[in-house]
């Protein structure tokens, strides 16, 4: 552990992350790739946690996925804060729907009972479809997911004129939808924000409240929180004086289909009652990856790369198409770095693409060599949920993890017993601890098969639980996914509980990852997989936003990157009906090209 | 913040017990009627310093009147309500989490001892209990030790050792006291003082005569032991290290004469209550917690009456009434920092509880079960509430403790009625009833704080009928008031006696012109008749008593009156009622007293 005071020495010769540091009010720190972001914003909130404020009021700190929690939660336990009564860290779902909507929902007119549970993935289709055929018809529900989900988040009055009139058959759509939770007595992951913002817009009481018990609100990754999450924070900061401390990067905005817009972010830092802070230092990328990402995002900044290394940046023409690039990827470059990088494991390197189709390609060839990897995408054998990687943790201690402590057995038990919310007296605990804590014991043996050790985890204590409590009815699912993967047939087939373990990042894993799931990562190498123009742009991106996007997640590849970049292409797409559009390699990758290309090689 | 409501089911005395509190809280009740119990509940939900064993209630906890063994579904539940706190945010962090309520914003917390769910048949011992405490309306939202930190209740017990705990450094609440203040000394001044008690007591020890009685003891040590084992001892006033002059300070009394643990027990009380006061006050500034709860069992233990009334009016009153040397603003934020709970037998602190914060338990219907009645939501207006608290004041809050109160107009029936209840067989102090005057006919607050919203004590009401020049009544026009007061509903009745009727099934009755009146010709015109002319110094006054004592049907009433006024009514009637025999009493007197015996019995 680190006092923090120690810690804030390492910001005074950063300008930016110093004035972030003494910023006394709400400030918002606008700050690059690899700028130590990260690290400038734990310290300021184990500052501000020390100073500012008193218990038992704290700090809520909120960020955009489980997986930037678990990071921001590692980093702030290194100077001593953990999450407790006064300190929250995690997304801003379990943020609304912990300490917005559990306690203050049943007390307002929403008309959501006391007691609810969160849909799982399964009911909330259902009721999807239900409500599709009610309002508009017996349709196909994917054609009508999208621009649903959209819809929601763009107009979130629900009493607005704008939401009953720009699209009123979407509209009737998410209101029928949105009643129908309500009479189910369920909430869906869009729900929980929603209501949280509507509670905090309405109700002074919800503001006070929320004021009182986190009178200092933290977010990270502002850009991908979206418009929800924003007017959310104005409601809090300027009607209730609530302080902010924000970060983020416009330029790395890209989850424009989940309602985020760059400018949110910029706009925020103009409002008079913030100050502004600009990270300007890179410590990730060479000089030449600074400049080379600056090309492709089209825009100036002052970026200053403090690495000593160049970096290098490599293009690698595939013609006969994206399997060839992917066997080119597992079968040269990876070899040829491993060689050349001294030091150099596969877990520093990231392969990065589009979507969960090249993630499938890419898998496959790795497979084939029979390296292992890592998968993070829409396709991954399973879904990534708190209980899955709950389950990912507790193969590591029984891997390895009861000799090192790491991760410590008290934390797994922490996590155990807050899936169990139905057990209050000791007793009924005490029996919990006791029967995790005997299936742990009973199966430290790192060669155990996942689905032999799935199993009797089910059986001795997992099964309960997950058939028992309301509130796990979507991790049952996840489960029950998890274990299908593990069938003889399957993904997982193969896999013990080293493999699995291993899938929350470790050194002999290749990491496989699409553009978006990235960001917030850095890696020695970096791969960009399927440069071309169809797939980055993608063919349906047609205006210029949609276009900026693609620049901006192009960009948010280049700079995971801290030693070498390398880009394959091969000129041409192909629909899923086997159909070849030759539409050239990616407009980005051309760009980069001309001015940065060291070596082409076919 | 204040706790406003108290549910308790199946604890100890307690079957079903909800009641309503205001700011402070005065509980009263008879021996064994589960005061401390109460107390107790309490503490399961807010004192950090019970341990989780004395949480886990037992068998014997359940209260007596459930059928043993117990069956699967009994269990103790006890609740409170916590209400304006929205305006701190310290206290609204706590709590929000807890709300059951927006308007008035009300957090509950409850603590629940139920079998273990997963119990296969009935519980038979006290294992297969368990308790846990939750917040707001969902057991999953359990409490944790947290709160009970930042909102502790802190109890004086009934046996406390004031002496005892002053003379003890780790036990004194002067110790954190003095620990804050030596934290803000300057030290070079601290270090100067010390050294100059370090040469006072050199020079005292070198007096020859105290010289040589250290080295008298010393020489003893070494003959006994010898000189690797013997201790070395000196003879001084205290430690002259800095850091320990401070923890060296000791209370004295009486300008430094003599120390504390020769003080009276009342002092030693009066100073413990001062200084844990100020310990409690200083917790919440310096932010270790929000707010105190503070229990007194037997607050008057060792206190001379008027103490407790000086002592305990500064307790519970100093939400409205800053104390004068301080800023009024700065009173008024610490002082709504503690919840005060008293409980108590004495009349002195009843005397000076705020009207809304009594509460009195006593048996209920049952017999079995205590149940819990409270002024805290009375509808009074500020002018009733002053007038009842200045009554209670004056009459050492007798009504309080009655089994049943009688109210009356004025001193003159304060001083006969009890006098005329003996002769006709009702002896009023036997049963436990009081007579009250409301010096004027406004009986209202008084109906209201004795009826069921309020403290819930039976009682009866005699008035005068009051003619006017034109024949009607004053009285029948209040009684017709009082009795919609009490019974909620506009009287509708055919005549005057049905009316009169219905009046008395509610305890209200009237005579038929005034007390004097109805008390000459109830047959005690003699005595009434003497007593006027004892006390008259008017001649003509003397020769009228004289001729409506031969004949009581020449009685001119208002005539009468006008005398006895000029005597002064108490003074009369004082006098007259040391010259009762007999039984007889006029009618309305006669009803009102056996309306209430009969409740009393």
């Amino acid at each position: 552990m680190t006092d923090y005071k120690t810690a804030a020495e390492e910001l005074r010769d950063n300008p930016g992350q110093w004035k972030a540091y003494e910023s006394p009010g709400s400030c918002v720190i606008l700050a690059g790739p690899g700028s130590g972001k990260t690290k400038a914003l734990t310290i300021k909130m184990a500052r501000m946690l020390a100073e500012d404020v008193q218990r038992p009021s704290g700090i809520a700190c909120i960020t955009y996925s489980t997986e930037c929690a678990r990071e921001l939660q590692k980093r702030l336990g290194k100077l001593g804060i953990a999450e407790g009564s006064n300190v929250f860290i995690g997304t801003v779902h379990s943020f609304s729907l912990k300490h917005i909507v559990s306690p203050f929902a049943w007390l307002s007119d929403l008309g959501l009972p006391r007691e609810f549970t969160v849909a799982s993935v399964s009911d909330q289709e259902r009721i999807f479809t239900e409500s599709l055929k009610a309002t508009i018809g017996d349709e196909n529900p994917w054609n009508y997911r999208g621009r649903f989900e959209r819809y929601r988040r763009t107009y979130l009055d629900r009493e607005s004129k704008e939401f009953t009139s720009v699209d009123s058959e979407i509209a009737g759509l998410v209101a029928d939808y949105e009643k129908r939770l309500i009479a189910e007595s369920v909430v869906d992951f869009d729900s929980m924000i929603l209501w949280g913002l509507q509670l905090i817009e309405r109700h002074e009481w919800v503001r006070k409240a929320i004021k009182a018990r986190f009178p200092i609100l933290v977010v990270d990754e502002y850009q991908d929180l979206g418009l929800t999450l924003h007017r959310m924070v104005l409601a809090l900061c300027q009607k209730a004086g609530v302080r902010l401390v924000a970060v983020g990067d416009p330029d790395q905005s890209i989850y424009g289909f989940a309602g985020s817009m760059p400018k949110l972010l910029k706009e925020l830092a103009k409002a008079e009652w913030v100050e502004p802070v600009s990270l300007k230092f890179n410590y990730r990328c060479g000089r030449r990856i600074v400049a080379a990402s600056l090309t492709a995002l089209g825009e100036e900044r002052e970026y200053e790369s403090k690495v000593k290394q160049q970096g290098t940046i490599n293009f690698y023409e595939c013609p006969e198409g994206i399997a060839q690039q992917a066997t080119f990827i597992i079968e040269e470059i990876i070899p040829a770095v491993l060689k050349q990088v001294p030091g150099l494991v596969v877990g520093k390197i990231a392969v990065l693409y589009g979507d969960r189709n090249d993630g499938s390609v890419i898998a496959a060839a790795a497979e084939a060599a029979k390296i292992k990897y890592v998968r993070i995408d829409a396709g991954a054998a399973y879904r990534r949920t708190p209980l899955t990687r709950w389950l990912e943790d507790c193969a590591a201690w029984c891997v390895s993890g009861w000799k090192s402590q790491e991760p410590p057995l008290s934390g797994l038990i922490k996590k155990w017993l807050s899936f169990n919310r139905a057990a209050k007296g000791d007793v009924d605990r005490a029996a919990l601890r006791q029967k995790l804590v005997t299936f742990l014991f009973a199966h430290r043996e790192p060669t155990l098969l996942l689905r032999e050790w799935l199993r009797d985890f089910y059986k001795s204590c997992l099964g309960s639980t997950l058939k028992d409590e309301p509130a796990m009815r979507d991790e049952a699912e996840a489960f029950k996914g998890l274990v299908q993967a593990t069938a003889e047939t399957k993904d997982l087939a193969e896999f013990n509980i080293a493999t699995f373990s291993g899938q929350g990042g470790s050194p002999e894993h290749l990491n496989l990852i699409t553009l978006h799931s990235a960001k917030g990562l850095e890696f020695e190498v970096v791969v960009m997989m399927g440069m071309d123009q169809g797939r980055i742009p993608r063919w349906d991106a047609s205006s210029p936003a949609a276009i900026s996007e693609a620049r901006r997640l192009f960009y948010v590849g280049l700079t995971r990157a801290k030693q070498q970049i390398h880009m394959t292409f091969s000129g041409f797409t192909e629909d899923k009906y086997g159909r070849r559009h030759k539409k050239g390699p990616s407009i980005f990758l051309t760009e980069l090209q001309q001015k940065f290309a060291e070596d082409v090689q076919t | 913040m204040r706790l406003s409501r108290i549910q308790i089911t199946n604890f100890r005395n307690f079957k079903s017990l909800d009641v309503a509190l205001s700011e402070h809280a005065v509980i009263v009740g008879e021996n064994k009627i589960g005061k401390s119990n109460l107390v107790y509940a309490l503490r399961l939900l807010l004192d950090p310093t019970l341990p989780d064993s004395a949480r886990q209630l037992r068998e014997e906890d359940f209260w007596d009147g459930l059928e043993r063994p117990l069956s699967g579904d009994n269990e103790i539940r006890i609740a409170l309500e916590i209400t304006d706190f929205e305006d701190n945010p310290k206290l609204l962090a706590v709590l929000a989490e807890h709300l059951v309520a927006v308007e008035p914003m009300t957090a509950r917390l409850t603590y629940v001892l139920r079998p273990i769910q997963t119990l296969e048949g009935p519980p038979v011992k006290d294992s297969d209990f368990e308790f846990f405490i939750f917040g707001g309306e969902s057991e999953e939202n359990i409490v944790s030790y947290e709160l009970r930190r930042r909102l502790p209740m802190d109890v004086f017990p009934a046996l406390r050792d004031a002496e005892g705990d002053l003379a003890n450094w780790r036990r004194s609440p002067l110790r954190p006291l003095l620990e804050k203040a030596a934290g803000a000394v300057d030290k070079a001044a601290l270090e100067e003082i010390a050294q100059r008690v370090s040469d006072a007591s050199d020079e005292i020890a070198a007096v020859p005569e105290i010289a040589a009685l250290n080295i008298a003891v010393t020489d003893r040590l070494n003959e006994m032991v010898g000189g690797s084992h013997a201790v070395n001892v000196t003879l001084g006033l205290t430690p002259s290290d800095a850091d320990r002059l401070i923890r060296a300070l000791r209370l004295f009394i009486d300008s430094g004469k003599r120390g504390i643990s020769e003080a009276s027990l009342g002092s030693a009380n009066l100073i413990y209550l001062a200084l844990k006061a100020l310990e409690l006050r200083q917790l919440v500034e310096e932010g270790n917690r929000d707010h105190t709860f503070l229990a007194i069992e037997e607050p008057e233990a060792h206190l001379h009456p008027h103490l407790q009334r000086l002592v305990y009016r500064d307790f519970l009153h100093t939400r409205q009434q800053p104390e004068a040397e301080q800023g009024a603003e700065e009173a008024a934020e610490v002082e709504t920092n503690r919840t005060t709970f008293l409980t108590t037998h004495s009349p002195h602190i009843v005397s000076v509880t705020p009207l809304r914060s009594l509460v009195l338990l006593r048996k209920a219907e049952d017999r079995l079960s205590t149940e819990a009645a409270s002024t805290a939501e009375v509808e009074l207006d500020e002018k009733d509430v002053a007038d009842l608290e200045r009554y209670l004041d004056v009459t050492r809050g007798e009504i309080v403790f009655s089994r049943a109160v009688l109210l009356v107009e004025g001193d003159a029936e304060c001083f006969v009625v009890p006098i005329l209840a003996k002769l006709i067989g009702h002896d009023l102090d036997e049963l436990g009833i009081s007579v009250c005057s409301v010096s004027g006919t406004n009986f209202a607050p008084y109906i209201k704080l004795l009826g069921d919203e309020g403290l819930g004590i039976p009682f009866a009401v005699i008035t005068d009928y009051d003619p006017t020049d034109d024949g009607g009544s004053l009285g029948v026009n209040r009684l017709t008031a009082l009795l919609e007061l009490i019974t909620g509903e506009e009287p509708d009745f055919e005549d005057e006696a049905a009316l009169l009727g219905a009046a008395e099934a509610m305890g209200i009755f009237l005579n038929e012109y005034t007390f004097e009146v109805d008390f000459f010709r109830c047959g005690r015109h003699k005595s009434l008749c003497n007593t006027l002319s004892e006390l008259t110094t008017n001649g003509a006054a003397k020769k009228r008593a004289a001729a409506w004592k031969e004949d009581p049907n020449s009685l001119d009433p208002d005539q009468m009156l006008e005398d006895i006024d000029a005597i002064a009514k108490g003074r009369f009637a004082q006098r007259l009622a040391s010259r009762l025999k007999g039984d007889a009493c006029p009618k309305y007197i006669r009803d009102a007293v056996t309306f209430l015996a009969e409740k009393c019995v």
